[in-house]
């Protein structure tokens, strides 16, 4: 796991991003986000606003979107609560980047399955593209972080990129992948695995066999 | 030192009955800077180990014991230090024993036999003036 | 009303009890870090692991658990044991072996528990976790690579100051405990994370390396920074007060202290009166020695034309020893309230805390008038967040200040008080425990009386219930009052008197220029005010350095002890008062301390009873509020007193904390 830190806040960072708001599109979700929860229980919001935050920012980056300092502050003023709580939250979950991050950004699971699966390889294939992990590259194309379980184990090994799940990887499929993006294209998220859907046994059933065509009632066998 | 003094006080050096016994049941290991003789048992004591003592060259006090003496006369090692301990580095002091109770003892400043110089002893809390 | 077995005793344990509190109840030892009976469950650090039957067959957390009828509960099993030694081992993981360095050695939990519970050693030697240093403020001292986790810290911030500053960043092992940007924490009450951290990680800035917990003198002793007089306990080492804690007292500060409290102890080492001063023709103060002093005082034949003045900081018993000399001098110009203040005091019932500090806790509706509450007395402050927190409103007259909690503020002008808002009527005709807080602003406005005049309309006196509340800002004042320190038209009266010898004990907040003529005699401990405008300065001893009594806002009798001598030359104010009497030729009936306070006692029996005084029943009040509060009489949390004008700490508190967020206000 990466070692997480904020952003220092400089006066650069608060001419930059001191006047964020929402703007009207994310403003209608985050008044939706608010709606679910009821009267002064606002505060309940807060992942989903610091969520549309950084995708806001991400559009204005042209990047996946961070958190500034100024945004989170933002967002506590949004939902009026302690500002503390609303950087406790941040700071916490990793889908909320606190520093910046290139357009896309390249999540290696490194967990056991994955790691038994190679995703060492997949490492490497990363780095031969010059990325390094917990960095943005030069031409800010790139940010490469390693993760814990993504729950794609069946699928193993895996990247995240951006909003969608690469599976089933090697590391020439994500060659194809990362070219594809660097393209401008939006190659097919989920397997890489030719001829599979999502995580279904590879090669057919191996138990429950009676079950792929009918609803088949186990129980009289047990 | 006659042997008038080696038979009527205790405090120099072995006494007279020391000094026999060492001569006839011990046998000489060694002599440190100082002068004081080392000493063990011929035969095993009646713990079954070699007694180790020593006769002072001068005043019986056991600090004059230097450092690599006293671990061979504890036991600590077998062998005399001079062969057992690596040679002595340049930077060690010579051994002193202690000066406490004679003239050469560590005094504070302040005491007397310093001159006595105190600081006041109302240093723990700033008073007030009037043009303050 | 469950029953619970605990290793094989039966108890009955009160419903909604904790598996925790169960076994405290049965008089068995729990270990715990992050669970504090005045603070919210957590549960996090595990050390408080128990067995419990029926259950699942896991040791579980028993200060999170209910205490439900026919538990089995052991805390001696085998089970237990090594739960608890497994838990103190990975506690121990990531804490640094820096106790020999570490300011909380020899009364730290962690310690503590892991020679109780602990295993012998550790079977971890990989590399330890290292977490930088955060930036608290002046007060608190943090060594965050000490902290286990256990965010009493951040619950007391939340719950009990309402002032969120202090969070948990990141997760796991990575968890960072911390200000919003290392910013200092900017509440008077910041410093009781202090006591209340288990480890090393949050240790007192200003008492850092100072001494260790055995070297220390504890005296039992009571705050004077405020009117709450909270208990608190004086730590010293041979002539000097190191350091201030406080002590449980529900009643009263329950186990808090304002940072005002703990901190100012400082001032008791820096600009102390040590020596006599007398002023000379030139009108320079010179050093000189008692008799001189004395002579002079002799030479002005007071008669019956003296005054005393009593500051805010003074015990009872100097106050009584003043009142008698003036007595016995034929005078009765005796006053306590410096600044003006005229209110009417022939009822002190009326300018009392009826409903007590605990007791307000309950009031489901509270009007304050002319006090900012959270200066004034901090910890009163925390039992109303308290209050609001079991749901009662709280509506504010008075310029606008930070609260802890919701508050509706009414504007500045008492006007309001003769056609009260609709809700506030409504919901004090509705309250089962309706209260009322007038602070010093609204009594120097003459709220006092209209504000009788309305708890009476309101029945705020009913059964067991007294909802009318004056708080004052000074320790001296009740017993001040109580003790016959008042005039009709306060200080005014003294002034109109022109009394030949003014007797100023430790009064440092009064206009001296209006005894123009008088010779001014300062019996006090600190060179302030008080000490600049003086003839004659006669140094004295401060609270820390005399017996004494002392009566809180709310009328409780509290007795303190002395801890250290006076410095210098400076003497126990009531010596002073004792040996002026021989000079001045008269008898005030006492040669000791024992007579002095048993003279006391006699002629005012309430002091001599620890606890609540009654002054019976609410005077009858009315007429029309008038008048605007421009503001309120504290303009500086942390320079309200002479011992805390000299305290440096105070001093940088002042500086960063309130002067600091002025200037980046005005900058805005």
């Amino acid at each position: 796991m990466a070692d997480r830190y904020l952003e220092p806040d400089t006066p650069e960072l608060r001419a930059r991003w001191g006047a964020f708001a929402f703007s009207s599109t994310w403003e209608e979700k985050a008044k939706a986000a608010i709606g679910r929860y009821p009267e002064g229980r606002q505060k309940s919001a807060v992942m989903a606003l610091l969520d549309y935050a950084q995708r806001q920012v991400g559009e204005e980056t042209g990047t996946q979107g961070w958190l500034p300092i100024p945004v989170m502050e933002y967002v506590a003023e949004y939902l009026d609560m302690p500002i503390i709580r609303v950087v406790e939250v941040a700071t916490f979950y990793m889908m909320y980047n606190l520093v910046p991050v290139g357009r896309f950004h390249v999540q290696v699971c490194g967990t056991t399955p994955c790691m038994l699966r190679g995703s060492d390889d997949i490492m490497s294939a990363c780095m031969a593209r010059g990325m390094r992990v917990g960095h943005t590259t030069d031409d800010g194309l790139w940010t490469l972080t390693e993760v814990e379980c993504m729950g794609n184990c069946a699928s193993a090994p895996m990247v995240q990129i951006n909003d969608d799940n690469y599976e089933d990887l090697t590391a020439q499929r994500l060659d194809v992948v990362l070219d594809a993006l660097a393209g401008g294209g939006q190659p097919k998220a989920g397997t890489q695995e030719p001829g599979r859907h999502t995580v279904e046994p590879l090669g057919g059933a191996t138990t429950l066999k009676d079950m792929v065509t009918e609803n088949h009632d186990y129980r009289g066998e047990w | 030192m006659g042997i008038l003094s080696k038979i009527f006080t205790w405090w120099d050096g072995g006494t007279i009955g020391t000094l026999i016994n060492s001569a006839l049941t011990g046998e000489q290991v060694g002599t440190d800077a100082q002068g004081n003789r080392y000493f063990r048992s011929k035969k095993p004591g009646p713990l079954g180990r070699e007694r180790r003592w020593v006769l002072y060259n001068g005043i019986n006090d056991s600090s004059r014991v230097p450092a690599e003496w006293h671990g061979w006369l504890h036991g600590a090692f077998d062998d005399v230090p001079e062969s057992h301990l690596p040679p002595p580095k340049i930077w060690e002091v010579e051994y002193t024993p202690n000066a406490t109770g004679t003239p050469q003892a560590y005094r504070p400043q302040g005491a007397l036999e310093r001159g006595g110089k105190r600081a006041a002893a109302t240093g723990d809390y700033e008073a007030w003036a009037p043009d303050s | 009303m469950p029953k619970v077995t605990v290793d094989g005793a039966e108890i009955e344990v009160p419903a909604g009890a904790t598996v925790l509190q169960a076994c405290e109840a049965a008089g068995k030892e729990i270990p715990r870090f992050c669970y504090h009976e005045r603070l919210s469950i957590a549960g996090n650090c595990r050390m408080c692991l128990v067995e419990v039957k029926p259950g699942p067959p896991k040791p579980q957390a028993s200060c999170a658990l209910p205490a439900t009828d026919g538990q089995e509960i052991r805390t001696d099993s085998e089970m237990v044991k090594k739960a608890r030694e497994g838990v103190m081992e990975f506690l121990l993981i990531n804490h640094p072996l820096d106790c020999p360095i570490c300011d909380q050695g020899g009364e730290c939990d962690l310690q503590d528990q892991s020679v109780a519970y602990g295993r012998g050693a550790s079977r971890y030697d990989e590399n330890k976790r290292a977490v930088t240093e955060k930036y608290m403020g002046p007060l608190i001292k943090t060594v965050m690579t000490r902290c286990i986790h256990c965010t009493r810290c951040v619950r007391f911030s939340e719950e009990i100051a309402g002032v969120d500053e202090i969070g948990a960043l990141y997760r796991g092992e990575n968890m960072q405990i911390t200000t919003y940007l290392e910013r200092a924490a900017q509440h008077e009450l910041s410093a009781n994370v202090i006591d209340l951290c288990p480890v090393g990680a949050l240790t007192s800035r200003p008492y850092a390396f100072e001494a260790r917990p055995w070297e220390l003198k504890k005296t039992l002793s009571i705050d004077v920074s405020d009117a709450v007089g909270s208990n608190v306990r004086v730590d010293s080492r041979g002539r000097e007060v190191l350091r201030i804690l406080p002590r449980v007292n529900d009643d009263v500060n329950e186990e808090w202290l304002s940072d005002k409290a703990r901190y100012q102890v400082d001032g008791l080492t820096r600009r102390r009166l040590d020596k006599v001063w007398i002023r000379n023709k030139a009108g320079k103060l010179e050093s000189a020695n008692w008799s001189e002093a004395f002579s002079i005082i002799a030479k002005a034949k007071p008669g019956s034309s003296i005054a005393a003045i009593a500051g805010d900081l003074v015990d009872c018993e100097t106050m009584f020893a003043a009142k008698q000399l003036v007595n016995a001098l034929g005078s009765d110009l005796l006053e306590g309230r410096q600044t003006g203040l005229d209110y009417d005091v022939s009822n002190l019932a009326a300018v009392n805390f009826n409903s007590t500090f605990a007791g307000i806790e309950t009031a489901d509706v509270i009007l304050i008038v002319g006090s900012q509450v959270r200066w004034e007395a901090p910890l009163v402050n925390v039992r109303l967040r308290k209050a609001v927190k079991n749901g009662a409103k709280v509506f504010v007259i008075g310029p606008e200040w930070e609260t802890t909690y919701p508050a509706t503020f009414l504007g500045n002008d008492l006007g309001i008080l003769n056609d009260l808002p609709a809700d506030l009527v409504s919901s004090f005709e509705k309250a089962e425990r309706p209260a009322i807080v007038l602070g010093g602003a609204g009594l120097a406005k003459g709220a006092l009386a209209p504000l009788i005049g309305l708890a009476n309309k309101f029945r705020l006196a009913r059964d067991g219930w007294n909802g009318f509340n004056v708080l004052h800002m000074a320790a001296s004042r009740m017993g001040g009052l109580m003790l016959g320190y008042k005039q009709s038209a306060g200080i005014k009266d003294i002034i109109a008197a022109h009394p030949k010898v003014l007797l100023a004990l430790g009064a440092d907040e009064v206009d001296f220029s209006a005894f123009e003529g008088s010779l001014k005699v300062y019996i006090g401990h600190h060179g302030d005010n008080g000490a600049h405008a003086a003839d004659i300065i006669l140094p004295a001893a401060a609270y820390t350095e005399k017996d004494g009594t002392y009566v809180n806002t709310e009328g409780r009798v509290q007795y303190a002890e002395k801890a250290i001598f006076a410095p210098g030359d400076a003497r126990e104010d009531w010596t002073i008062i004792r040996a002026l009497a021989d000079t001045l030729g008269v008898s005030i009936g006492f040669d000791s301390f024992a007579e002095l306070q048993a003279t006391m006692i006699a002629e005012v029996p309430a002091l001599g009873e620890e606890g609540l005084v009654d002054y019976g029943a609410l005077p009858s009040g009315g007429g029309n509020a008038s008048g605007v509060i421009e503001a309120y009489p504290i303009k500086d949390f942390y320079m309200t007193n002479p011992i805390a004008r000299a305290s440096e700490t105070m001093q940088r508190c002042s500086a960063e904390l309130l002067q600091a967020g002025q200037f980046a206000e005005a900058a805005e």
